[in-house]
């Protein structure tokens, strides 16, 4: 069995096996007698039991089992007592590292300690990698997993390395030739290989060892970082309904059929014909589009799941009392959108039953879906933000000039928690206020191409609205004209796109302001900040109206162009590097749509000035 | 043609059990030795695809009877058969040039799944 081919797959539905452990956990806990809730967690437990044990991840195996075991003693009982669940999370959490360990291709953690029922009252460590020095150097890194039931590892390790030998030259080899033949016993063996022999032909030539439970081929990254992201990235499986794939089928078809009637229309020169033709295959096309995203779209469910967990071990570690729920949990959203939101929305919630929430109180998560947006919001029913201690806090922070807090709503001056640097929390808490703020979740959000927005009511709550597009890939973006450029914006930062005259164009000290609405709205060239030459004098001014540092601004462009659906892609090496550029787009005509992102330019002009 | 082997051990059953897994499995036993001597002596005269080896023997060791061979014919596959327990001696005679190892007990697709892949290499 090659079984690097079913890993993957073994991570995902052991994953999703585990995530529903967890959760189950947190509903028994609630009903110890729950026996619906025993019944499954017992069926989880044995599912992953099964399919560890047929990959051979032995520690996987006897973990599962063990709670396999124990939930078969809590199914006769009826019932889980508090100490019960303590000890099914540890094991949960456990599982959770090990799968981690098979993930980055680890050997797994030992398990003796709980298996011998000792209780693990710390996070456990990742146990250090084996070979993690030896990662970065030349050559191909091939990595060999024995197979527990081989009788003689020693020897075997050293006929492998032999063989190794045979692809080229052994430049470095753990355990060495020396440390086997000195009695060193292990079951990996990591070669770094100078060789001609790709990855396949040496995979090909080691298959006939039945010995071997596995043959990997490391990747060296120098950034750790890095490497963790592009492994998490290329981990990632999908599942997809085999409705969804017949359905691709049938498109498929129809596109043929299309092709050879667009074919015959152009060889016939028939015109309506070809106008039929491509009618339909707009038609086609759109909901191939359609479709292709459905692939990509899961619940919010895949992320708030995990949230009950974390609640519980929130009010146990501060005594406090929280009922937590989810609304609108199937709403679907882009995976992509979805792996970015996992963090922010967890440190959301932990804000909100840190700070918000006095002793007892409800969180709440609510998720709807607006047009071609998502809402999420999150809210409390805590003590609530009082905009005149923020007022105070941002004026010390020199955020806010004390007579920029005067004429400002309560409501923008709420928005300024999220800049960077401001904290309201008075005393660091072992939950939150460690340095990442409300400014990393906005951050965050703003990234997606979303909007994070704060209300609050002094003694009855906050709440917390997340818009977000429902795919990043293709979005819907403003195009509009600056110095001869065609640029876009996406239209979730887009509050509203206005055309004034010059003459409502106002001073206040050395900025250039409007009223709009009652509020004073500073304004931006687009010009300027590309630093392009002045524009020639209008007559009309057209603004589009967005959010910068949590402000409302006005950006003064040439001309508003119109409003379309791209698909956007990150610009290749180097020009990925180029501030305020968040990707480009190929327009029907062919020409690209460079997509502008104001925060990060003015950043950079920012620092600049500094 | 059948794969012609040469089978080395001084235990009887040992050597007769290893036949019927070869016979069994389309090979030639060409030759039978019951120490090292003898397997270097019958191994001149067949040169055989490969021989398997019991380390512990009478007269002349595995170890040393392999490394004879070895000396003569360096394209000879051998390899060895030991029982649990005698790791270092099964590495010390793949450093010297055994191609791999079985280990006793064994069964019989474990004997030819070796085997194979030594002659395929």
């Amino acid at each position: 069995m090659d079984i690097e081919k079913y890993r993957k797959m073994f991570l995902s539905e052991a994953g999703e096996h585990l995530e529903k452990m967890a959760e189950q956990l947190v509903a028994v806990e609630a009903d110890p007698q729950n026996s619906d809730g025993i019944d499954a967690l017992f069926r989880e437990a044995h599912s992953i039991k099964g399919m560890a044990a047929t990959m051979g991840y032995d520690a996987t195996a006897r973990v599962s089992h063990r709670l396999e075991d124990e939930l078969q003693n809590c199914r006769e009982q009826g019932e889980v007592d508090s100490e019960m669940i303590d000890r099914l999370l540890t094991g949960v959490d456990l599982l959770e590292s090990l799968l981690e360990d098979i993930s980055e291709g680890r050997a797994e953690r030992s398990v003796d300690d709980f298996i011998n029922g000792v209780m693990l009252v710390e996070e456990l460590e990742p146990i250090p990698e084996e070979d993690s020095c030896d990662l970065a150097g030349e050559g191909v890194l091939v990595r060999l997993r024995l197979a527990d039931s081989v009788a003689a590892p020693g020897p075997r390790l050293l006929v492998l390395l032999t063989r190794m030998a045979e692809f080229g030259t052994v430049l470095e080899a753990k355990p060495s030739e020396e440390q086997l033949l000195q009695g060193e016993i292990s079951r990996i063996l990591l070669v770094r290989l100078a060789t001609e022999a790709s990855q396949e032909e040496i995979r090909q030539r080691l298959q006939c060892y039945r010995e071997l439970n596995a043959i990997e081929f490391p990747v060296a990254v120098l950034e750790k970082d890095q490497q963790r992201k592009v492994s998490r990235k290329s981990g990632t499986t999908v599942r997809v309904d085999t409705d969804l794939l017949d359905r691709f089928i049938n498109l498929t078809g129809e596109l043929l059929t299309n092709r050879y009637q667009l074919q015959s229309a152009a060889g016939e020169r028939n015109w309506r014909e070809m106008n039929e033709g491509l009618s339909q295959l707009a038609r086609l096309v759109k909901n191939l589009h359609h479709q292709v995203l459905q692939v990509r779209m899961m619940p919010l469910e895949s992320i708030t799941g995990r949230l009950p967990r974390a609640v519980r071990d929130l009010c146990r570690s501060s005594g406090k009392e929280v009922e937590f729920s989810v609304e609108g949990a199937s709403i679907e959203l882009d995976r992509a959108i979805l792996e970015e939101l996992a963090d922010p929305l967890t440190h959301m919630i932990r804000n909100a039953i840190d700070h918000g929430i006095e002793q007892t109180g409800s969180v709440q998560i609510k998720s709807w879906r607006e047009r071609d947006q998502v809402l999420i919001q999150v809210a409390d029913d805590g003590r609530g933000i009082d905009p005149e201690k923020v007022r105070k806090r941002a004026i010390e922070r020199n955020l806010i000039s004390p007579a920029q807090a005067q004429v400002m709503r309560d409501y923008d001056v709420l928005q300024l928690i999220c800049q960077p640097g401001f904290s309201t929390a008075e005393q660091v808490t072992e939950t939150s206020g460690r340095g990442v703020g409300m400014d990393v979740v906005k951050t965050s959000v703003e990234k997606l191409g979303g909007v994070l927005l704060i209300d609050s009511t002094p003694g009855e709550g906050t709440r917390i609205s997340l818009k977000l597009p429902l795919s990043v890939a293709i979005i819907r973006v403003l195009m509009i004209e600056c110095a001869g450029c065609l640029l876009g914006i996406p239209i979730t930062r887009v509050l509203q796109t206005v055309e004034i005259s010059p003459k409502e164009v106002q001073t206040s000290g050395k900025q250039l302001v409007i009223s709009l609405h009652g509020e004073l709205l500073p304004l931006l060239s687009l010009r300027k900040i590309l630093r392009q030459p002045k524009g020639p004098a209008s007559n009309l001014l057209s603004l589009v109206v967005t959010e910068v540092f949590g402000r409302k601004v006005g950006l003064v462009i040439d001309r508003l162009v119109g409003q379309q659906e791209v698909f956007v892609q990150p610009l290749p090496s180097p020009f990925d590097r180029l501030r305020g550029n968040s990707g480009g787009a190929i327009l029907g005509d062919g020409r690209i749509l460079f997509l502008i992102d104001l925060q990060s330019m003015l950043e950079k002009r920012r620092t600049k000035g500094s | 043609m059948a794969k012609q082997v040469m089978i080395v051990d001084d235990a009887l059953f040992m050597r007769s059990m290893l036949r019927d897994i070869f016979e069994a499995a389309g090979w030639q036993v060409v030759a039978e030795a019951e120490n090292g001597q003898q397997a270097v002596e019958l191994f001149a005269q067949h040169q055989p695809d490969l021989v398997t080896m019991d380390i512990v023997m009478p007269e002349m060791s595995g170890l040393d009877a392999m490394q004879k061979i070895l000396s003569d014919y360096p394209e000879a596959k051998v390899v060895m058969c030991s029982a649990l327990g005698q790791e270092s001696m099964v590495m010390e005679a793949i450093k010297a040039g055994a191609k791999d190892f079985i280990v006793k007990p064994f069964q019989d697709e474990q004997v030819i799944d070796v085997v194979d892949r030594v002659c395929a290499a």
